[in-house]
């Protein structure tokens, strides 16, 4: 077996890089704090939101081999749009029939958010319909109220929502785990981030005469962080390889891949901070927006110790 | 409308430059290429062209076999038609004038009517391969184009020249243009067109299929080395007032930029 990720799916990856990189700035993420980011026309007029509808809804017909590396990209850039949800949903509809919703969404022009229940909503206020996922499954919500919580993440609104859904015959589980490994894709490229951010800065940043990156304590951070983000990859892509061929142990598999894709980002970003010195706790330096977005996706989707538990109960019985 | 469109791989504009050990040239080991800057706008207006007026579009590049990938994903990816691949030993040693006549007589094969390149490459920046393959087609060229505009077989350009004046140029098809930064914004692929770019017909030649023996560069270059670091910074001291007088005097006097 090649355990590889094929020409296609590299050249995928680099052109929502490349794209993502050019336009997705530190400056736009800053500006989505204030005000509605616009990047969803550009992700619809590049084909991400159109990558896992089926050709005849308008689609790629790609599965999460495909989409974990944009993910990941997305993460990279901390790209304030609800990416995540967008990838839970759009299968989740195309099982339930709801084949209208799949070309909106494929196309850019609806949005729809997912949330599970009794938990946050992000981005509802700009949704067209919003997906609750339950203990028994999926429900449709086209009319609803929205109302706005505090959240760490500025460039992440969250909202509690309410109102009667109706349900949806799609495999909730499976949307969940997709909303899982998504957010573990994209904690793995913020890491990412994160650290270049720090290995940029010790090579800039002078002290005793020289750049403190060729000290060898602030290597040691770095190459501790690098590890845990290197050790992460490889379970995340097992993951992807198992929502995409719908592996029996597929939750144990993504929840593997949240908690090891959670506690290396979390680490970057306390190492790039120690790395980065006082400059890394203000406002005005970029650091912040990636150190938040980890913050909150470590506990979007199931905190560490959640899925803790969901993988011991996997591995052996409830 | 049977267009055609020069573009060279060359690094990214934000690669940092290595030079070779020898000092031969650039390093491109391990740097990121992409289709050069001002390529991308020659190929974005081919495109538009196109979109335009119909027809289809060629690329054209004298470089690496590797580059396949490159004119895959920078030219056919977003919409050019199919692309010529001029990659033997000869074409990769081959100079401006070299590389002109390649290009030049590939141009010719394909019949096209109107060719676009880039007004510089990223890399070696010499500006002089586009006005030489007008020169080899006995076509027009116009340089440093902002806007650009056809109506049947007349063409309408504007040339940024120095100090901001603008000159407009028309004429009759053939012609070469050679597009200047704010001509268009270049498109990104989209990810259906990376797939489909795969399968659109790349052919890839070398300078004897062209009939031509001998496009050895005329020129050799030597000695490339970084540019000399910068100086350290230099804080002025005293109040504003004075602060200021001292650095109006400093650039004028020692950096000479005022």
């Amino acid at each position: 077996m090649r355990a590889a990720f094929t020409e296609d799916q590299i050249m995928l990856r680099d052109t929502v890089r490349d794209t993502l990189a050019a336009e997705c700035t530190p400056a736009a993420v800053r500006a989505s704090w204030e005000q509605p980011s616009a990047f969803w026309p550009l992700l619809a007029e590049q084909g991400v939101l159109a990558l896992t509808a089926s050709e005849e809804l308008g689609g790629l017909g790609m599965g999460a081999l495909d989409w974990v590396l944009v993910l990941e990209e997305a993460g990279r850039v901390a790209l304030p749009e609800p990416l995540i949800e967008h990838i839970a949903a759009v299968e989740l509809l195309a099982e339930s029939g709801e084949a209208e919703w799949v070309e909106r969404l494929a196309s850019g022009e609806a949005r729809v958010t997912v949330f599970q229940s009794g938990g946050y909503a992000v981005s509802a206020d700009t949704a067209d319909a919003v997906i609750r996922l339950g203990d028994t499954g999926a429900e449709l919500l086209t009319e609803f109220t929205t109302v706005r919580h505090a959240a760490a993440d500025g460039s992440r609104p969250l909202f509690t929502v309410d109102g009667a859904g109706a349900p949806l015959s799609g495999d909730a589980d499976a949307a969940l785990d997709r909303a899982i490994l998504a957010t573990a894709a994209q904690l793995l490229g913020l890491g990412n981030q994160v650290l270049d951010l720090a290995v940029e800065y010790s090579k800039a940043r002078r002290q005793f005469g020289k750049p403190i990156g060729s000290f060898q304590a602030v290597q040691h951070h770095l190459v501790d962080a690098l590890l845990k983000l290197k050790f992460a990859a490889p379970v995340v892509h097992r993951a992807a390889h198992s929502v995409a061929t719908n592996d029996p142990q597929r939750a144990l598999h993504v929840s593997m891949a949240k908690i090891y894709a959670s506690e290396a980002a979390s680490l970057a970003c306390r190492k790039s901070l120690q790395v980065h010195g006082a400059i890394g706790y203000t406002f005005e330096y970029d650091l912040h927006l990636w150190m938040k977005r980890v913050w909150a996706l470590s506990e979007a989707w199931g905190n560490p110790a959640w899925h803790r538990n969901r993988a011991a109960s996997s591995l052996f019985g409830a | 409308m049977n267009i055609g469109v020069c573009a060279k791989i060359s690094p990214h504009a934000d690669a940092r430059i290595k030079i070779k050990s020898d000092g031969s040239g650039v390093d491109t080991k391990g740097e990121k290429l992409v289709v050069g800057d001002y390529d991308e706008y020659a190929v974005e207006e081919a495109i538009r062209t196109k979109e335009a007026h119909k027809g289809a579009v060629t690329a054209f590049t004298v470089g690496a076999t590797s580059d396949e990938k490159l004119v895959r994903s920078g030219a056919l990816a977003l919409g050019v038609d199919k692309a010529v691949l001029i990659s033997d030993d000869a074409a990769v040693n081959a100079g401006p004038l070299g590389t002109a006549k390649l290009l030049a007589a590939a141009i010719k094969e394909a019949g096209c009517e109107i060719v676009f390149t880039g007004k510089a490459a990223t890399d070696d920046g010499n500006s002089q391969v586009s006005a030489m393959i007008a020169e080899l087609l006995g076509w027009a060229q116009v340089s440093q184009v902002t806007k650009f505009a056809i109506e049947g077989t007349s063409f309408t350009a504007t040339r940024a020249m120095d100090a901001g004046v603008l000159q407009i140029v028309s004429g009759s098809l053939p012609v070469v243009i050679t597009c200047e930064d704010g001509l268009n914004d270049p498109r990104y692929p989209k990810l259906p067109d990376i797939m489909k770019a795969k399968r659109k017909p790349l052919s890839k030649i070398g300078a004897g299929d062209l009939g031509l023996a001998d496009v050895a560069a005329t020129s050799s270059e030597s000695n490339f080395a970084p540019p000399p670091p910068r100086p350290a910074s230099r804080i002025i001291e005293g109040d504003a007032a004075s602060a200021a007088q001292e650095l109006v005097r400093l650039l004028r006097e020692e950096a000479k930029v005022i």
